[in-house]
Formats: structure tokens, C-alpha cells, sequence
């Protein structure tokens, strides 16, 4: 009975330790994995979106090369003057990943936002941004010389 | 250590902008070691966070097809002299780091 007890103390013990070892970053579990998924842009967009309609916006100013001569590194830079807008997502058309990034900014952001991408081949940028639940989208094409995602 | 995360900000007439910097190899796993033909295992960081004063104002989750060293630039609001800025960062391996920058006085 009283080993028992012990190991069952022990047990608990051993549970509690590892429970308390786990890193406190609560983010990691909400690091969305179906989003990052090796799949084709088409499906894996519509799987994040749904059927929410979304809108093309000149008002989302979207800058890249026209020509990447190196695809492992493409500067992107996005502007607006549009207000509210809370969620901002990057995406590659021909990447193996087609989401590169997703941002959620609160109140005291501007949209002003410049990255580095991978482009594994020539294709479409696309990037949705979500004003009031509503979503926005601009794309813009870029040429890739020497694609930067690898082998993949 | 020296930090893997560097940051500089500047005041701007409306808004201060923050430019990232972070060290970080980026593998998404599908590259192969030149050497031992081996695939590279996927390194990449998933979680990416600017806190203001201690507030979480931008919240970025990241995939494979970020560049190496990762580099970022955001424009803030109301940001003032003295304000305390920590950018945090999380790896698919668990690997982390944080540094926290002072926003200066306006020059």
C-alpha cells in the first residue's frame, strides 16, 4: 500500500517536473502547421480562407524586383494607408510551402511591412490582407533567374 | 553569447520604424548538405513577436520560405521616448531568443 502510494507520488512527481520543463511559450502550439503544408497553392489557399470572399485592392501597395536574379533572397515591401487592417498574409504561388509568413498586428501598427522571401521559380506573390474580417488582395508577378527554395 | 537579434529604430514624422535583423539558418528541409549529399534537417523560426511596454503588437508565424537571416522592418504608432521594445523569436527546434531595445529621444 505504501509503495503504492509512493510510486504513485513518484509518478506524479515525474509529470508535474515535465509539465513544468515544457518551454512557457504558448505561441508555439498555436503555430498553425496546416498553413505551412507542403501542398499545392490552390488547395492549401482555399483550406486557410475558406470561401470568405476576397477583394482585389490597388489600395494594398505592393513592391518587389520584377526580375530576382537570386531567388533565395527577393525583398518585399507593403504599404498602405488603409486603417484596421489586423492580419497580413504572404504567400508564393510555386513555393513547395506557399505560405511564407502570416503577421497579426494590433491598433498600434501602420501597414508598413518589408520581408526577405524564398521564390523556388517564377510566380505570382500574393499577399491578403484582413481589414474588419473583410479580405484584401494584391499580387504581383516576379520572374525568378536562379530559384532559392533548395531541391523542393 | 552575442544576441542572434538585432534591432535599430527610428523616429519618423508620424511613426517609429523597427528594422529586425535575426540570425538564423531558415533550412526548410528540402536542401541537401553540399558535402555529404544528406537533406539538412528543416530549421526554421515559427514564432516571431514584437512586444511594446510589454504588450504583444505584432505576432508573426513563419514557414521554410523566409530567407535566411531574416530580416524585417514595421512601422509603430505612438511609440515614445523611453519605450520598451522586446522582439522574441521561436524555432521549429525549440531554440529561442529575445532582446529587448530602448527607443531613444528624438534627434
Amino acid at each position: 500500500m505504501q509503495r503504492r502510494t509512493f510510486m504513485q507520488r513518484l509518478i506524479q512527481l515525474a509529470i508535474g517536473t515535465f509539465a513544468m520543463s515544457l518551454p512557457p511559450n504558448r505561441a508555439v502550439a498555436a503555430w498553425p502547421r496546416e498553413h505551412f503544408a507542403t501542398a499545392e497553392f490552390d488547395r492549401l489557399f482555399a483550406r486557410v480562407f475558406g470561401n470568405q470572399e476576397i477583394v482585389d485592392s490597388d489600395e494594398l501597395v505592393l513592391q518587389l524586383p520584377e526580375v530576382a536574379e537570386n531567388g533565395a533572397v527577393v525583398p518585399l515591401t507593403l504599404s498602405s494607408t488603409l486603417e484596421r487592417i489586423d492580419r497580413i498574409y504572404i504567400w508564393v504561388e510555386k513555393n513547395p510551402t506557399p505560405l511564407a509568413a502570416e503577421f497579426a498586428f494590433d491598433q498600434s501598427v501602420a501597414l508598413y511591412l518589408t520581408a526577405r522571401i524564398k521564390m523556388a521559380e517564377s510566380c505570382h506573390v500574393v499577399v491578403i490582407a484582413q481589414q474588419d474580417g473583410r479580405l484584401l488582395r494584391r499580387r504581383q508577378w516576379v520572374k525568378v533567374v536562379q530559384g532559392g527554395c533548395g531541391t523542393g | 553569447m552575442a544576441s542572434s537579434i538585432k534591432i535599430r529604430s527610428q523616429r519618423l514624422a508620424q511613426v517609429t520604424e523597427i528594422k529586425v535583423l535575426i540570425k538564423h539558418p531558415m533550412e526548410n528541409g528540402r536542401n541537401r548538405d553540399p558535402l555529404t549529399g544528406e537533406l539538412i534537417p528543416a530549421h526554421f523560426i515559427q514564432e516571431l513577436t514584437l512586444e511594446l511596454n510589454g504588450k504583444a503588437v505584432i505576432s508573426a508565424e513563419l514557414g521554410g520560405s523566409m530567407s535566411k537571416d531574416p530580416f524585417f522592418s514595421f512601422r509603430l504608432k505612438n511609440v515614445r521616448a523611453g519605450d520598451r521594445l522586446v522582439v522574441s523569436w521561436r524555432d521549429n527546434q525549440g531554440f529561442d531568443d529575445h532582446v529587448e531595445h530602448a527607443i531613444e529621444e528624438e534627434v
